[in-house]
């Protein structure tokens, strides 16, 4: 059967890259009064075939545990999601849908996911050999693999919430863009979702 | 007494650099003065300063992206005012990086990011790789290079896991070749441009190591000469004529202290001044 996979591994303690990120934004690109927070992913999207999604789960799950290429179980959270054939399964202590940066912000919130990747695959070829040379009752057949930048910013709508992130992230020129540079690099939106106050959990 | 740059060189000390001493003594090396500048001192010190250098390590511990959060550090306008007035401007290797995110390499388009210092692509490695390597100097003049031959080869270390040059937009490079702006590119010992690893030691395009703005002043090169400005600094392995001339030197302490071939780029912008002057 072929199944979907996503891994997103993230730090325990504050991430610095993120922090940076942040008071950049803030502090030297004018995004004050846009941005509300920042956290930044590890990110694998995985084509896998096995008996079922419980199964590939399973197995990816055991792999990722043991290989510090993935996760460490002492300074990263994790959450692996799998689906296919109607079916899902999950593992992790990390609550994707639930991991928003801590804070005071007003107005409409979104959460724009920003997948940034290489462009021809970077790494992509060796995850998926590291894997498959252990991977028991799974089969890793694609890829991809890079950073999510999870950005909460204050937007009327999630159209001007993907605009102002888009502002934030392409680097094309020294006062415009910051997270990645396109001569190298590619992004896409994964998620953009709204949010409030409540659901924002994470340190 | 206030602090002054005068006619000296400011090396511009952002938080995370580990080369800014060395590239202090290699400028003093060649007799020009030169001074550190911390990234939030008062740019207007580098009002009257000869030249700059953002020279190598780690600013901002490369967070988000190799140079990028000190090309939008304040310093950056007032560097970016005496560039486009024709102020010598060197950026070694993370410093590079930062010339390279601010858009003052290469430069076409000023402050337009045209060119990226992309993750080494290596045979059978990834990463940082820190080996001697051999440059081949050509191009435009270039104040940086300017005591260089043209078709001139020059060893000089390089040490960096983001130091290939590159691109996505085939009108910049054939830009910047039609300008002749890549000074300095990757060649084995003989001059000879192999594309192929370890002699294009990061997978750059067109072999690339230094690229200078059309203008001149500007250049961001990925090796370090301030690890070569003393013969104290070569290898005792590299090939031809410098590493024998180490080999010979080897056990005379005062040997030891002539000039290294990284020194050239130094004396360059001493020449510049003199010829100013």
């Amino acid at each position: 059967m072929k199944t979907e996979a996503k891994l997103w591994v993230r730090l325990k303690v504050t991430d610095l890259v993120a922090q940076t990120a942040w008071m950049t934004l803030t502090d030297k690109m004018g995004f004050a009064g846009d941005l509300c927070g920042i956290l930044r992913y590890s990110y694998w999207a995985m084509e896998a075939e096995g008996e079922s999604a419980g199964a590939v789960c399973e197995a990816i799950d055991r792999e990722i545990r043991m290989d510090s290429a993935f996760t460490n179980q002492n300074k990263h959270f994790y959450s692996l999601a799998v689906s296919g054939g109607g079916d899902e399964a999950a593992s992790g202590d990390l609550r994707i849908d639930r991991d928003f940066p801590r804070g005071e912000c007003g107005g409409r919130i979104f959460a724009c996911d920003l997948f940034v990747s290489e462009q021809g695959g970077g790494k992509d070829g060796g995850y998926a050999s590291r894997l498959n040379t252990r991977l028991a009752g799974a089969k890793v057949t694609g890829i991809r693999s890079g950073e999510v930048w999870r950005i909460l910013v204050r937007a009327e709508d999630a159209e001007e919430a993907t605009r102002k992130v888009e502002e934030m992230a392409g680097t094309r020129s020294r006062k415009h863009g910051l997270l990645l540079n396109p001569h190298y690099q590619a992004f896409e939106f994964i998620g953009t979702t709204e949010i409030d106050g409540k659901q924002r959990s994470a340190p | 007494m206030a602090r002054s740059f005068i006619g000296k060189v400011a090396i511009i000390q952002f938080p995370g650099v580990n080369c800014e001493y060395e590239t202090v003594d290699a400028v003093r090396s060649v007799g020009l003065g030169a001074d550190l500048l911390r990234w939030n001192e008062d740019p207007a010190l580098l009002e009257d300063a000869l030249g700059v250098i953002v020279p190598g390590g780690f600013s901002y511990q490369d967070r988000i992206r190799a140079g990028v959060v000190s090309a939008k550090d304040h310093i950056m306008d007032k560097l970016s005012e005496l560039a486009a007035d024709g102020r010598p401007i060197l950026g070694i290797c993370n410093g590079a990086q930062v010339l390279v995110e601010s858009g003052f390499i290469p430069g076409i388009h000023w402050e337009r990011v045209d060119l990226a210092l992309a993750p080494n692509v290596m045979e059978d490695r990834e990463g940082y790789y820190c080996a001697w390597i051999h440059l081949l100097h050509g191009g435009t003049d270039c104040v940086w290079t300017s005591a260089i031959g043209n078709e001139e080869v020059v060893p000089v270390p390089i040490a960096h896991a983001e130091g290939r040059f590159t691109t996505d937009d085939v009108k910049v490079l054939e830009e910047m070749k039609k300008n002749r702006q890549i000074v300095l590119r990757y060649c084995t010992q003989a001059g000879r441009i192999d594309p192929s690893f370890p002699t294009n030691p990061n997978g750059s395009l067109e072999n690339m190591a230094g690229v200078c703005n059309r203008e001149g002043n500007v250049l961001a090169m990925m090796p370090h000469p301030e690890r070569a400005s003393w013969l104290r600094q070569v290898s005792e392995d590299l090939g031809g004529g410098w590493g024998m001339k180490r080999r010979k030197a080897g056990g005379d302490a005062g040997k030891m202290e002539a000039a290294g071939p990284g020194r050239i780029f130094f004396e360059s912008l001493k020449i510049w001044k003199e010829g100013g002057e």
